[in-house]
């Protein structure tokens, strides 16, 4: 198969390294946080050390005596909208009256140096009366809970309903009813939130800091400084990780302010331990399934009640809790289903994207729940999957139509005849217990039926080059790589001759930002648009050229052939310049979307969907309860693998963050809503000694709607491990362990 | 960080360390790997404002084999140690504790003395020293005393090193070519963890498989690294067995007195002190466990 590919293409589907990669390997690179600028200043934030308390005063004045303090902001001097977040503002930018979570922002510093401004930032007086901490969905739900924002303590709730759960339920062979819980879990990417503003000679202000959505980063800031979106400039690369943690706001809004203030160039860069207590983390879940089958195990119905944990705000919070809706059925046929959603404020800390996006959270619910549908029904795992997984062409459960399921079910196929699928381990120990699990994973790529108009640029450089732009932010999964090789492909040149304007709203269009496993699609599609368009205005100039008209010109390797002449992109391009005329070509791809949501959702279903099938196979030692995963297989079917090594890259880095969720990441907030493990010494990630064997297996497949038949890849391996594991440790243990991380004093 | 508020004072020589030591005493921190102490002073909860920087001190760093003891500086790594021919023929077990000591980065630049010096039970080269009877010698500009390991810690960050002591040596007994020994330890990933329960063993089997002693120490289950007598006693002289093992295992898991913390509670460090205990017996019992192999006769 690789071969035919081989012939078929002559930049994509191929692992070339990445176009960033010298750089990064040999240390040249600067991260955005190694800034460093004439004159800068240095920030620093007050963060609340209470959870939840009514703030009665904030005294700035013994801090204003520190000399080389330059400002002090508090909600008082942020001149538009004081709230930010990119569903719906309801975060602070700076507190006024209440702090929901400890390490809320209430006031920022800027001075000369960054020890000025922390020793300022510790004399900023704030007087607290304290308010009693909502701990967990429990208890923000009870009836004498107090109210942590003017709509309560539920941001959002909603009931979608299908055929008759009731009577399913009364047919039915067997019913489990099951409760799962999932973590909150920390993104811990390498380089923690930072960045540095200034303000341009033109008076723009210039945002650099890590993110992953330059535009919508920049209408945020506008709305909260009261200036307009064309007065500020934000640059996103090069990011160090950032896997949703850097979707919404970060720095972003303090950076622009103070720089505002100041007058001044000004840096702001987390502490770790600061990133622990004020950076986002996953929503934590507790999802409760009542689902039923008949007894060759056709599933007839699912009741799902899902919490979602926000924390105390909501940021993607509500379209997190659709993408749990619309994966709490996984890929299977369900007549019949209840779900009953609800997105929970409490003083958690603060959830926002991370990679799955309440995939993670429902995948360990739903395929948890099919594992143990099988073992009680004697059934095989892979069996009862292959029985109810929708088929091509078959209506959806949210009214869509499946488009390419095929994958999965090869997919699952493959697993059963795999190697680790069949046989146990060999020289156990006697202490040792080992078991395979299995998990399926469907993710939708994009927004679903939300409106998206992704636009992307090339230009063609009359010095050879093809320079290309767009917004999604190569924070390290390869997107400007892949998006060179689908270019250098569509344009029929040389690699080397594709140059990567990195995302810079100066520069790139609005492509939307990188999350949803979307980068690949969007601005994919977008760029082979302006590509085409290039080439129609440039057949034309070639036609000028050769001195004819609308001929039929051939083109290939970048050169237009008439007769006995050739002329080249560049060569032409040349000539379109000497009369002005722009080399700079622009599209935009309208996303293929339902026309709306299913009702009582905001944007489900999505069209097209990745698919992933996961074997673990863990080590587990019974005197200690100590779970070692050593093998995994991995099935993805991502549609055409534009860079086979980057996309095994992405799919081997989500299965071991996905296994850190599963087995040891466990943040955890004290009695006063402090988070305890806020480092890499007490929040457990797996270090590579822990990384297990992986094998990564590509199905062969093309989705017609996306660029060269490639669909998406960032989040899809990430989802079914907790419920691989946890499968695996069951066939292991004979125990189900329904609340992740699968700590060791869960299993003796 | 600020690193500008810190004196350091970087001697040269042991005498010019003892002698800024005899005027400073506890005002200052001694530094030598940094492993533990930059972590303080990142945290911001360091309390001296002068540090004594030891990295100069290259005659506090070597490996010497004495007759039956082996002399190690106290500037030492744990790579050097993981390294030493001497250490890994006699002192096997003190390689392979070295080796689970954070990473690689960390191994390169702790030392042997910074681990005891920073006295927490967690400190995993700590078990191996008490099994391999380690003394710790501590100079000062004016004496110098020696110190069994096992007398060393009063409790957590607590030692017996006066104010104006450094340790200089610790010295260690060969083990006997021929002695089963194994350090297990649990933590919650294979590097970079700190331990929740340590096990340090060294067992001397006759043919018979009867125990003709045995050493165990455990770590991060007391306020200080702990041998665990009251086993090691029930176990001397009586037949290995998968009884015996249960037996002794259970006695661990009785005497040790754990805390619960952020990694563990109580009861699971019980638990999982009976676990790495059986385990390692059980692969003694078995043949499988490592055994020492020695180069000149040692003195167990």
């Amino acid at each position: 198969m690789e071969e035919e590919l081989e012939q078929k293409y002559k930049s994509i589907t191929r692992s070339v390294p990445r176009v960033d990669s010298e750089p990064k390997v040999s240390g040249a690179l600067k991260f955005i946080t190694d800034m460093k600028i004439e004159n800068m200043l240095f920030a620093a934030v007050v963060r609340s050390v209470h959870a939840h308390a009514r703030i009665l005063s904030i005294d700035t004045r013994e801090a204003e005596k520190i000399s080389g303090v330059k400002a002090i902001l508090t909600y008082k001097d942020i001149p538009g909208l004081n709230a930010y977040g990119a569903i719906v503002p309801d975060a602070p930018v700076l507190a006024y009256d209440r702090v929901r979570y400890y390490g809320e922002p209430v006031a920022l510093i800027a001075a000369d140096t960054e020890e000025l401004a922390r020793e300022a930032a510790s004399l900023v007086k704030i007087e607290y009366d304290p308010l009693p901490v909502i701990r967990s969905i429990d208890e923000s739900i009870a009836s004498s809970a107090i109210a942590l924002h003017d709509n309560g303590n539920i941001a959002r709730h909603t009931i979608i309903k299908r055929g008759d759960t009731e009577r399913a339920k009364q047919e039915a062979y067997l019913t489990l009813d099951r409760t799962y819980r999932t973590p909150f879990q920390k993104h811990m990417f390498l380089e923690p939130e930072g960045g540095v503003a200034y303000i341009d000679e033109s008076g723009i202000i210039n945002v650099f800091a890590g993110g992953q959505s330059p535009y919508r980063d920049k209408l945020q800031i506008a709305r909260s400084l009261n200036i307009p979106p064309e007065k500020i400039r934000t640059v996103d690369y090069p990011t160090g990780g950032a896997f949703g943690g850097k979707d919404d706001v970060t720095v972003q809004i303090h950076l622009a302010l103070l720089a505002y203030k100041t007058g001044k160039p000004v840096k702001l860069w987390f502490s770790r331990e600061e990133s622990g207590v004020a950076g986002y983390h996953r929503t934590g879940s507790e999802i409760h399934l009542i689902t039923s089958v008949d007894k060759e195990g056709g599933l007839l119905s699912n009741e799902a009640q899902i919490y979602l944990d926000t924390g105390a705000y909501q940021s993607f919070g509500p379209t997190i809790l659709d993408v749990s809706i619309e994966t709490i059925n996984g890929p299977y046929r369900i007549p019949n289903y209840t779900i009953n959603a609800n997105l929970v404020y409490t003083n958690n800390g603060f959830s926002s994207a991370f990679r799955g996006f309440g995939a993670p959270e429902s995948n360990f619910a739903i395929e948890s729940m099919i594992n143990e549908l099988a073992a009680e029904l004697h059934l095989d795992p892979i069996d009862i999957r292959l029985k109810n997984i929708l088929m091509t062409g078959e209506e959806g459960p949210f009214g869509n139509t499946v488009r390419h399921s095929d994958g999965l079910r090869e997919a699952l196929m493959r697993a059963k005849r795999s190697k680790i699928w069949a046989g146990a381990l060999q020289n156990k120990k006697p202490w040792q217990r080992n078991g395979v699990g299995i998990a399926v994973a469907i993710k939708g790529v994009g927004f679903g039926t939300l409106p998206d108009y992704p636009t992307a640029a090339i230009e063609i450089a009359t010095e050879g080059k093809v320079k290309i732009m767009f917004s999604n932010v190569d924070y390290g999964q390869g997107i400007n790589t892949g998006n060179a090789q689908l270019v250098a492909e569509k344009l029929d040149i040389p690699l080397n001759q594709v140059e990567v304007r990195h995302a810079d709203t100066k520069y790139s269009p609005d492509t939307g930002s990188s999350s949803a496993s979307r980068s690949t699609f969007t601005s994919g599609n977008a760029l082979l648009m302006a590509c085409s368009k290039a080439l129609d205005r440039l057949k034309m100039e070639a036609c000028l050229y050769f001195g004819t008209t609308n001929e039929k010109l051939e083109y290939k390797e970048g050169r237009f052939y008439y007769k006995d002449k050739s002329a080249s992109i560049y060569e032409l391009a040349k000539g379109l310049k000497a009369r002005g005329e722009t080399l700079r070509f622009e599209s935009t791809f309208e996303v293929p979307r339902y026309p709306a949501p299913i009702e009582g959702t905001l944007e489900v279903p999505h069209v097209v969907y990745m698919y992933g099938t996961m074997l673990s196979s863990a080590l587990l030692d019974e005197l200690t309860g100590k779970v070692h995963i050593n093998q995994v297989e991995f099935y993805a079917d991502i549609g055409t693998v534009i860079n086979p090594s980057i996309a095994s890259g992405q799919i081997e880095g989500g299965i071991v963050q996905g296994l850190g969720f599963a087995i040891t990441e466990d943040l955890k907030y004290d009695a006063s809503g402090k988070p305890i493990n806020n480092n890499y010494t007490t929040y457990i990630v797996p270090s590579v000694r822990d990384v297990p064997d992986i094998y990564v297996e590509f199905i062969d497949s093309s989705e017609e709607l996306g660029p060269y038949g490639a669909k998406g890849v960032g989040e899809i391996s990430i989802i079914p491990a907790g419920a691989s594991a946890a499968h695996a440790v069951y066939n292991a243990s004979g125990k189900w362990v329904r609340d992740l991380p699968l700590l060791p004093w869960k299993l003796i | 960080m600020n690193y500008s508020q810190y004196t350091v004072h970087s001697p040269q020589t042991l005498n010019e360390a003892l002698g800024i030591l005899k005027e400073k005493q506890s005002e200052v921190r001694l530094i030598a790997g940094g492993t533990d102490v930059m972590v303080l002073i990142k945290d911001g909860v360091l309390k001296e404002k002068e540090l004594l920087n030891l990295s100069y001190l290259d005659e506090l760093k070597y490996i010497r084999e004495d007759g039956n003891i082996i002399k190690v500086g106290a500037l030492t790594t744990y790579r050097e140690l993981e390294k030493s021919s001497v250490v890994n023929l006699s002192a096997p077990i003190l390689v392979d504790a070295c080796k689970t000591i954070g990473a690689t980065q960390i191994q390169n630049l702790g030392t042997l003395a910074g681990n005891l010096g920073n006295a927490s039970p967690a400190g995993d080269s700590l078990p191996p020293l008490y099994v391999l009877n380690a003394n710790v010698k501590l100079q000062s500009a004016e004496s110098e005393r020696i110190i069994p390991v096992s007398e060393f810690f009063l409790g957590p960050r607590k030692t017996k090193r006066a104010p104006n002591e450094l340790i200089t040596e610790i010295t260690i007994e060969k083990a006997k070519p021929g002695l089963h020994y194994f350090f297990k330890k649990l933590g919650l990933r294979e590097a970079n963890a700190i331990s929740l329960v340590s096990v340090a063993c060294i067992v001397d089997l006759d043919k018979d498989k009867k125990i003709n002693s045995i050493k165990l120490a455990l770590g991060a289950v007391a306020p200080t690294v702990m041998r665990a007598v009251k086993s090691e006693k029930l176990a001397t002289g009586r037949q290995l067995d998968l009884n015996l093992i249960d037996e002794i295992a259970r006695g661990v898991s009785e005497e040790i007195s754990p805390i619960t913390d952020i990694r563990g509670s109580t009861e699971y460090r019980r638990r999982a002190a009976y676990g790495l205990v059986y385990e390692g017996l059980y692969e003694a019992l078995m043949g499988t466990a490592k055994r020492v192999s020695g180069g000149i006769e040692g003195v167990y």
